[in-house]
């Protein structure tokens, strides 16, 4: 029995020997994620961290079927999300993109356009469903008749994570939510997250380049090299002492080791 | 009212006529624009394009049997795509069957309508009517489909992100694409609705002056003109409401999945 399983967290999603291939353009298969096995965990947070290119967020669109793959296969919550209808299992795992869109309108229409897509009455600016998201990620009500896209970076993001959150996912996925994000934005988000975890219990699984994510909140991190894994295990732990040279020549990079002391 | 006098052109007139395009290359070339070969290629190609379709239609209208009118419709069908095709940088996945299957049903049914139904003529494959009719409409729905595929193509192309926003949120392909179709439909539409309300005013249309130059009461020529815009209308809108309808869903998997581009 392993860790998360003592401490009575549930697996929730499965990845077993998954790869992906795609065609090159010049007609040879470019291997971009090779067997691929872990589980992201109910009430955890799964970070997902390697250089450009490595394969994250390739990894990262199959868990809500944005891409499938070419071998493998990935469960949710035991059943191979391959048979479930793509649109039911989108509402069960949202997804927050790299770049926060915002639709045309308001904050509150925002808000309302998971359920026009389910072609439900979306619910009003006094409802419950919208007052939990907008507590869930510290927006206050009065912005919610301003027009979603005279909004700051960081409020965007805000949204986005709202917006996904409406349709009271069971898994949450972001797609390196900080990277247009300043640092003092960043640690309020990494809050955020930690809270919406805890408090929805839910399994979030992050793509990042950022440390100060990995270092705070990650509890089970993940590194990819060339689209294989190369070391995974708890967050902070695997920042502190790295397991293989792969991983360490990661960290030693200029970049990294100064974000990592700050 | 007596038949007019029509006056038939010479080649002597024609050649007067023709000098005119020397006198545009002249000053095309005085601008220093560099269109000057493709102003004399584009009328050389004209010169012989229609001579060889004169002899074609007299040849047509000689035969009058249906099998020669329906090649040249399916013809003229095939020019439309091809002419669409050549327009456009980007295409759609399966452009030439999306846009080729939506030109055959929506200006087909339309010119067939149309003939049939409004101008009720008898044969039905009389080719003095069905040809030009056809030709106006099949010359007019081309344009509205070109708009349509490259739109669409466009657009899809820029709001990929926007598009994969929704679909994470649970929306259907229809639903996250529905702002591209709105405006890829919207663009093949605006250039005939703008024809319809300058019509008579900015410009007399070409079918309307060469009716009245070979006689006709211009009270007739103008119904024409009413009815042959009306069904140009429904063909741009038939054609580029298939396109954009078909077209839609090749950019997507049955699992509402953006293809790669």
């Amino acid at each position: 029995m392993n860790q998360q399983q003592k401490s009575g967290h549930d697996p929730c999603v499965e990845f077993i020997d998954v790869g992906v291939t795609k065609l090159s353009p010049a007609a040879m298969n470019m291997v971009i994620l090779d067997r691929i096995s872990f589980t992201a965990w109910q009430g955890q947070i799964t970070g997902i961290i390697g250089a450009s290119g490595s394969g994250k967020s390739t990894l990262i669109r199959l868990c809500n079927r944005l891409d499938d793959p070419s071998a493998g296969t990935i469960k949710l919550n035991g059943q191979n999300i391959a048979t479930i209808d793509p649109l039911v299992l989108r509402r069960k795992v949202a997804m927050v993109l790299q770049k926060p869109f915002m639709f045309h309108g308001t904050l509150l229409e925002n808000l309302q356009r998971p359920f026009m897509f389910r072609n439900m009455t979306p619910p009003s600016a006094e409802s419950q469903d919208i007052a939990r998201v907008l507590d869930l990620v510290q927006l206050s009500r009065e912005m919610l008749q301003r027009d979603a896209r005279s909004l700051s970076g960081g409020e965007q993001q805000r949204v986005n994570l709202a917006r996904a959150l409406v349709n009271r996912p069971e898994v949450l996925l972001l797609d390196e939510p900080t990277s247009a994000l300043d640092r003092p934005s960043t640690a309020r988000l990494a809050s955020t997250l930690s809270n919406i975890c805890q408090s929805e219990h839910l399994a979030i699984i992050v793509v990042t380049h950022d440390l100060y994510l990995a270092e705070h909140i990650v509890n089970h991190l993940i590194y990819l090299e060339e689209g294989r894994i190369k070391e995974q295990g708890a967050g902070a732990q695997m920042l502190a002492m790295p397991q293989t040279n792969a991983f360490s020549n990661f960290l030693a990079q200029p970049e990294r080791e100064q974000k990592l002391s700050s | 009212m007596n038949k007019p006098h029509i006056i038939p052109l010479d080649v002597i007139q024609l050649v007067y006529a023709y000098a005119l395009i020397p006198l545009s290359l002249g000053l095309a070339r005085l601008q220093h624009i560099g269109h000057e070969k493709q102003l004399l290629w584009s009328s050389m190609r004209m010169l012989f394009q229609l001579i060889a379709v004169g002899y074609l239609l007299h040849l047509v209208f000689a035969i009058n049997s249906p099998l020669p009118v329906v090649l040249m419709l399916l013809a003229m069908a095939g020019f439309s795509l091809q002419v669409a095709g050549s327009r456009i940088k980007k295409r759609m996945p399966n452009f030439y069957r999306v846009v080729g299957s939506s030109i055959i049903i929506g200006c087909g049914g339309v010119t067939f309508y149309f003939c049939l139904l409004v101008v009720g003529y008898s044969p039905w494959f009389d080719p003095r009517y069905l040809i030009p009719l056809a030709g106006m409409i099949f010359g007019n729905a081309m344009n509205g489909a070109s708009l349509a595929a490259e739109r669409l193509s466009s657009e899809m192309h820029e709001r990929r992100e926007e598009i994969e926003c929704a679909l994470s949120l649970g929306a259907t392909s229809r639903q996250s694409a529905a702002e591209a179709i709105r405006n890829a439909y919207s663009a093949a539409l605006r250039p005939t609705i703008n024809t319809m309300a300058a019509t008579g005013i900015v410009a007399l249309p070409g079918m309307m002056t060469g009716q009245i130059l070979s006689g006709t009461e211009p009270i007739i020529a103008v119904r024409y003109q009413i009815a042959i815009l009306c069904a140009i209308t429904g063909a741009v809108a038939v054609t580029s409401f298939l396109i954009v309808q078909q077209g839609y869903r090749r950019f997507f998997t049955e699992a509402h999945q953006l293809k790669q581009e």
